[in-house]
């Protein structure tokens, strides 16, 4: 029996709105329409938006979610095919990990060049150092 | 120089083109240091030379394709290199 985008939605612990979204992103479409234009669903899509979900939290995109889909749907990709995109999509991830921990790293300097006492903001050694980040001098407020 | 190619296991596209690229970089580099690089087994250079696809060549530690180039246009970037080291070596 089709599902409502209501039913499939709550199925699928999604909002309706974030169907129509993959919808838009051509990740997903209803089986049919019914006489009064509400969207009909298969039960099938429940495996597909939850698909979607998982491989979101692992952080891909939705095109490259879209690229998946495709490749499941095509007999002639294999399972390397699936396993050389997860491992660019881990070499992504860490490439933003290393940056993130040279932030994290430049931030732990900041906080340690402030003694957090009740200074004024003018001389703020935090947001002196963002300043002097960007070329700009302070010139109080 | 060195030429490190960065490839996922069971790449056969990466196998069938390593040969090829392997051998120009031969002919035109005596004494070329080529190596083949897993990229799961290599997984922190790879980040480090900035490698998020799949093949990948890096030259002297820099990402100079991040898929794999025709032969001639492998052989043009290794001429370029090579004439540029023989300027500064001038």
């Amino acid at each position: 029996m089709p599902l409502t985008i209501g039913k499939i939605a709550g199925l699928a612990q999604v909002s309706a709105d974030t169907l129509r979204y993959y919808e838009r992103e051509r990740l997903i479409a209803p089986a049919a329409k019914s006489a009064g234009g509400y969207r009909l669903y298969e039960r099938d899509a429940l495996r597909r938006i939850r698909f979607i979900k998982q491989a979101q939290q692992c952080g891909f995109t939705l095109s490259e979610i879209r690229a998946l889909l495709a490749l499941r749907g095509n007999n002639a990709a294999c399972c390397r095919d699936v396993r050389r995109i997860a491992l660019e999509k881990k070499l992504q991830l860490e490439a933003k990990i290393k940056a993130m921990k040279v932030m994290s790293k430049a931030l732990t300097h900041l906080i340690d060049e402030c003694s957090a006492d009740g200074r004024p903001l003018d001389d703020c050694p935090i947001l002196a150092a963002l300043e002097r980040a960007n070329g700009v001098k302070r010139t109080g407020r | 120089m060195k030429i490190e190619l960065f490839y996922t296991p069971g790449c056969r596209k990466c196998v069938d083109a390593s040969d090829g690229l392997k051998a120009a970089a031969q002919e035109l580099i005596p004494g070329v240091l080529w190596r083949e690089l897993n990229a799961l087994d290599e997984l922190d250079y790879a980040v480090e030379v900035g490698v998020v696809t799949l093949p990948a060549i890096a030259i002297d530690g820099e990402l100079v394709f991040s898929s794999l180039p025709t032969c001639r246009r492998f052989r043009r970037e290794l001429t370029k290199r090579i004439a540029k080291a023989g300027e500064h070596a001038a």
